[in-house]
């Protein structure tokens, strides 16, 4: 918006960007995120966003969805590495639970990456009733 | 909960309840809305499962995410002396944001917004990622109740009560709802003191309303006529006001002999000689009317002169004699004796009530100072 007086981008060039990035938009019209609509306008109006557009909003969903993908796809790799470096000691017992669990470990290493430093308690109680025997736990 | 990532829709739900039980932000719905949100994009990256605690935390990184996000937007918007966000503020925002991951393009400064590497990468994105819509639908929130103002007086179509008064304020509510009603609360402790004054006055007017009526039954030598309607208006007004009560006849209710302190006695004969004699003649007098009232009050005599110990010990049964008996036992008590003299006609409206309150209050002073150790006994 402030370039256009910018000498070295040719102007059909630019044209092309615009029309990708209205035709991008447009389409958001079709797509509809994982991250519901309801959730991202709730945050953003939090935030002080304004703004009436769907397409803004679906643009602000489908940005967030790509970084948690991300983050998870990460996650996954991290898991995977884990696993293939244990299955070697205990192949029988990895067997079972092969199916990919995302982990705290796992998270915040791939999170790490995106500047978001989370620390993975060695132990944490995050519900009264954790330190409980099994039997009394499932009331 | 256990950590080893169980099945994840449980936990899930038992976290929520959890939440709710210990009663959280406020914000715990949108914050389920984006964990299942999150719960799904990482079921799509490949997860099939997950440790409560990591998805809390990608949630809340999620929501972080999108807040700080609508903020960078916001100022950039604003930076452009904008108040509303468009498309190359949040394009701007997510290259803030990607700028430490480095993005394509992000080397040329001179690049124009609509071509940042971000977008590509967005679009990439959309066209290659799995189409994953949301679980659930749900219903735009939070919600935002329509505020019912009060209706004013111009609305009601009322005119205020007073000129200061704007027509177009709130109009008052039901008077009833404001204006002091004088409740039958004998038993309150604050208004004692008004009930005391009230019962003096009362006593003094009851005392001339009998002067008066024995007058009259000293000029009509007699039995007089009135009050002869024993229909139901007249049980109605028993209900209210023993004064209006339809005249007994004698022997129709037992009445126990009350033995008239002498100064008074003496008074009432010498000003009515028919009083003496009325038991005899069978006719409905005046006097036989208001006796319950003229009981009344000579007891309240009775009890002013003589040992208030005697009327009030006496009638007391022995459950009563207990440590800590309130007024409420008291009253009951003294109901009791009111019952077996057969005046049980008159109702709490009339003065005799408030007589007794002040007579509660010494039988209570009286019986802190006499009867402690025997209520002792009789508890032990």
């Amino acid at each position: 918006m402030n370039h256009t007086n910018n000498p070295q981008q040719p102007n059909d060039a630019r044209h092309d960007d615009d029309a990708a990035l209205t035709e991008f938009l447009s389409s958001l019209m079709d797509y509809t995120p994982t991250i519901p609509d309801e959730l991202v306008e709730h945050y953003l109006a939090k935030s002080g966003f304004q703004c009436p557009d769907v397409r803004l909003v679906r643009l602000v969903a489908v940005a967030t969805q790509k970084f948690v993908a991300e983050v998870a796809s990460d996650a996954l790799q991290q898991c995977r590495a884990r696993q293939s470096t244990v299955v070697k000691d205990k192949r029988e017992k990895q067997q079972k639970d092969k199916r990919p669990i995302l982990t705290m470990e796992d998270l915040s290493k791939a999170l790490r990456d995106y500047g978001v430093n989370v620390k993975h308690q060695e132990y944490f109680a995050d519900s009264p009733s954790t330190g409980m025997d099994p039997a009394s736990r499932d009331e | 909960m256990s950590h080893g990532g169980g099945e994840s829709g449980r936990v899930h739900e038992k976290s929520q309840h959890a939440k709710r039980k210990t009663g959280a932000s406020g914000d715990e719905f949108s914050q389920a809305i984006a964990k299942i949100a999150v719960a799904q994009i990482c079921e799509g990256a490949g997860f099939q499962s997950f440790q409560q605690s990591a998805l809390e935390i990608l949630s809340d990184v999620t929501v972080q995410y999108i807040s700080n996000l609508g903020k960078l937007s916001q100022s950039y918007a604003n930076l452009a002396g904008r108040t509303d966000v468009n498309a190359f503020d949040i394009i701007q925002g997510l290259e803030e944001f990607g700028s430490l991951q480095g993005y394509g393009g992000a080397s040329d400064i001179d690049h124009c917004i609509a071509s940042s590497g971000t977008v590509r990468e967005l679009v990439q994105y959309v066209t290659e990622a799995e189409h994953i819509p949301f679980a659930y639908s749900i219903p735009p929130f939070p919600v935002v109740r329509e505020r019912r103002p009060c209706p004013s007086f111009v609305q009601i179509g009322e005119e205020p009560p007073g000129d200061h008064i704007p027509a177009w304020l709130p109009a008052f509510p039901d008077p009833q709802t404001y204006v002091k009603s004088s409740t039958e609360n004998e038993g309150a402790a604050d208004c004692n003191t008004r009930k005391i004054e009230l019962a003096q006055v009362q006593t003094e007017t009851d005392r001339s309303l009998l002067n008066l009526q024995n007058f009259i039954c000293n000029g009509s030598g007699g039995p007089s006529s009135f009050a002869h309607g024993g229909g139901s208006e007249a049980k109605l007004a028993v209900e209210g006001n023993p004064f209006l009560a339809a005249p007994l006849q004698f022997g129709e209710k037992e009445v126990s002999h009350v033995v008239p302190p002498a100064k008074f006695s003496n008074e009432a004969a010498v000003k009515n000689p028919t009083n003496q004699n009325f038991p005899l003649d069978n006719h409905v007098s005046v006097l036989d009317t208001f006796a319950p009232a003229i009981e009344a009050m000579k007891s309240s005599l009775c009890d002013s002169e003589e040992g208030q110990k005697k009327v009030l010990l006496n009638p007391r049964p022995a459950v009563q004699f207990k440590i800590g008996a309130g007024k409420k036992t008291l009253g009951t008590a003294l109901d009791f004796s009111s019952h077996n003299k057969g005046v049980e006609k008159i109702s709490p409206w009339s003065g005799k009530y408030d007589e007794k309150d002040d007579k509660k209050k010494r039988a209570e002073k009286i019986l802190k100072q006499s009867m402690q150790n025997p209520g002792e006994l009789a508890q032990l």
